[in-house]
């Protein structure tokens, strides 16, 4: 099946500085793609190229079989794009901010007036609908330009940085959106949060200085609790093969640079409260357990040993 | 062209939904006012000479003002990121900015036709000067909006849109000045480029297809200009 977004060599320069260097890439259909990387990677400006604000120096990049480059505007016909400051009209209101985007992107008509219901509906904004932009929070900001990408029905939707300066009660809600919206749109979506890519994404794409360093796809269980477990005894296999043995344990390795009679864990859980029986069976057994912590993810290990060079790509 | 309307009226919406444009036009009318009764009592001419070119003089400070925040202000809160990710030419955002300015001028421009009004009341003044210089007067206000916003396109900063455009326009009003001192044929040359040689025939009742050409093209350019400047990206 063709890809939504095909990049292929695609390359910026800003006088001297090379922003993006030969990234290539793909999004399948109804995929999520993060693109993660620390500010100033070139996210945004991979973003930006395929958004059509930017030209690239070099390479291309297609949306549904189009030239960013040399089709722009049916290129962007196929994108809704939520820029990362997210820039709106503060002295429209939302309603009319809705119609207004939606006329540009040719919709008119009871086809204009059915796409901003629809829109207003799934972003659930209907009860700031009549009010001024400049009023709304941030949180609600970020809706409405949510909204305003989401007219004319695009394949994909590119939202850079969406979860900037929400409340943990936002967040929950705006992933909660991405999840619902990759049910009918490919979605490109940018982070330097790792955890936010991780719990939206399909795959993840780690830039680093313009480089795209690897393109991992994640783990479908990455929504279960990983711990690490410190236990003190004699035998490292014996305390593994306790904690392996206990209800709910989907996985358990043993970290490679304890101390002996020190061992550390990471193991996985459909819930952290499960660590409790785990305690008193080592507890049981004659192990101590010394500390028992919420682990980083794998991918978060893996952009750590992929950044700083630690392993191999 | 579809998208063309909705920006205008945007446009439009947003020049006369501040109180700039309300400001301008109450100080314009204000001097012109003052101008066309302080002449019309002092002469008792009946005639919109001095007007026209008083009014000239004042477009020269008060485009800079009106295309200042035309696209700084979009590049700045980042809403002309919006615009050109959206599927939109840059012609038409230009269009709809340059003829949404260009409403203001005309906004301003109507309420003085009362005095042309006044003059056929009570006296028999000769129109064709009258005809003549409101078309130069538009023309020159075309010439000058297209040039502010092509500055406009090309920096965030409106100061530095409305410094640099006040400046480009008063060396093309006095450049005549200095055409006289340059040897043939560069005197020729800059005084074909001063915007008050090709106002001036226009204000006393002469049209020539070479003024008119003139300011025509500088909007051409200057619109040509903010195209580019937004392509340029």
């Amino acid at each position: 099946m063709t890809p939504v977004v095909s990049v292929d060599a695609l390359t910026k320069r800003y006088g001297p500085r090379l922003a993006v260097d030969a990234v290539s890439f793909d999004v399948g259909r109804n995929e999520v793609l993060g693109l993660l990387g620390p500010n100033g990677s070139g996210k945004s400006t991979i973003l930006r190229i395929l958004t059509g604000y930017l030209r690239p120096t070099a390479g291309t990049a297609r949306i549904a079989g189009f030239d960013v480059a040399k089709s722009g505007l049916d290129a962007r016909r196929c994108v809704g794009y939520v820029p990362e400051d997210i820039p709106l009209y503060p002295t429209m209101e939302v309603g009319e901010f809705l119609q207004f985007m939606g006329q540009l992107k040719g919709l008119a008509g009871a086809g204009l007036r059915r796409a901003v219901d629809d829109a207003v509906e799934r972003m659930s904004l209907s009860s700031v609908r009549s009010l001024l932009i400049a009023k709304l929070s941030r949180g609600f900001r970020q809706r409405v330009a949510i909204a305003q990408a989401l007219l004319a029905s695009p394949v994909l939707l590119v939202l850079d940085e969406p979860t900037n300066g929400l409340d943990p009660r936002q967040i929950i809600e705006i992933r909660e959106m991405i999840r619902t919206l990759a049910q009918s749109h490919s979605v490109l979506v940018t982070s330097h949060i790792l955890g936010e890519i991780e719990k939206v994404a399909h795959r993840a794409a780690i830039l680093l200085d313009g480089r795209l360093l690897s393109v991992e796809s994640l783990d479908p269980m990455g929504e279960q609790a990983r711990l690490r477990v410190c236990v003190q005894g004699s035998s490292a296999q014996q305390a593994q093969q306790i904690i392996a043995s206990q209800p709910g344990v989907t996985g358990v390795r043993q970290e490679a640079d304890g101390t002996p009679g020190h061992f550390t864990f990471i193991l996985k859980l459909p819930r952290p409260e499960l660590a409790a029986g785990i305690v008193t069976a080592l507890v049981s057994s004659g192990f101590g357990v010394s500390e028992v912590a919420a682990a980083s993810t794998d991918l978060e290990a893996r952009f750590l040993q992929i950044t700083t060079g630690k392993g191999s790509v | 062209m579809s998208s063309f309307w909705p920006l205008l009226r945007k446009e439009i919406r947003a020049l006369f939904s501040s109180p700039i444009a309300y400001v301008l036009i109450a100080v314009f009318l204000l001097v012109m006012g003052f101008s066309f009764a302080a002449t019309l009592f002092l002469t008792k001419d009946a005639t919109l000479i001095q007007m026209f070119f008083q009014a000239s003089v004042l477009f020269l400070l008060i485009v800079p003002v009106i295309t200042m925040r035309l696209f700084a202000e979009e590049r700045r809160n980042g809403t002309l990121e919006l615009l050109l990710t959206s599927p939109v030419r840059e012609l038409e955002i230009v269009l709809a900015k340059y003829l949404a300015s260009l409403s203001v001028i005309v906004a301003m421009l109507a309420p003085t036709l009362t005095y042309a009004v006044i003059l056929v009341l009570y006296s028999n003044p000769d129109l064709g000067p009258v005809y003549s210089g409101y078309v130069g007067l538009l023309l020159l206000a075309s010439g000058l909006l297209a040039v502010g916003l092509a500055v406009s396109a090309f920096t965030a900063n409106q100061i530095v849109a409305a410094t640099v455009s006040l400046g480009i326009f008063l060396a093309l009003w006095m450049v005549d000045s200095l055409g006289s001192l340059l040897p043939d044929p560069f005197d020729q040359i800059v005084l074909n480029a001063s915007l008050l040689a090709h106002f001036t025939p226009f204000a006393t009742g002469a049209l020539y297809l070479s003024d008119l050409g003139f300011f025509l093209a500088l909007t051409l350019l200057g619109l040509f200009l903010s195209v580019r400047a937004l392509e340029r990206r």
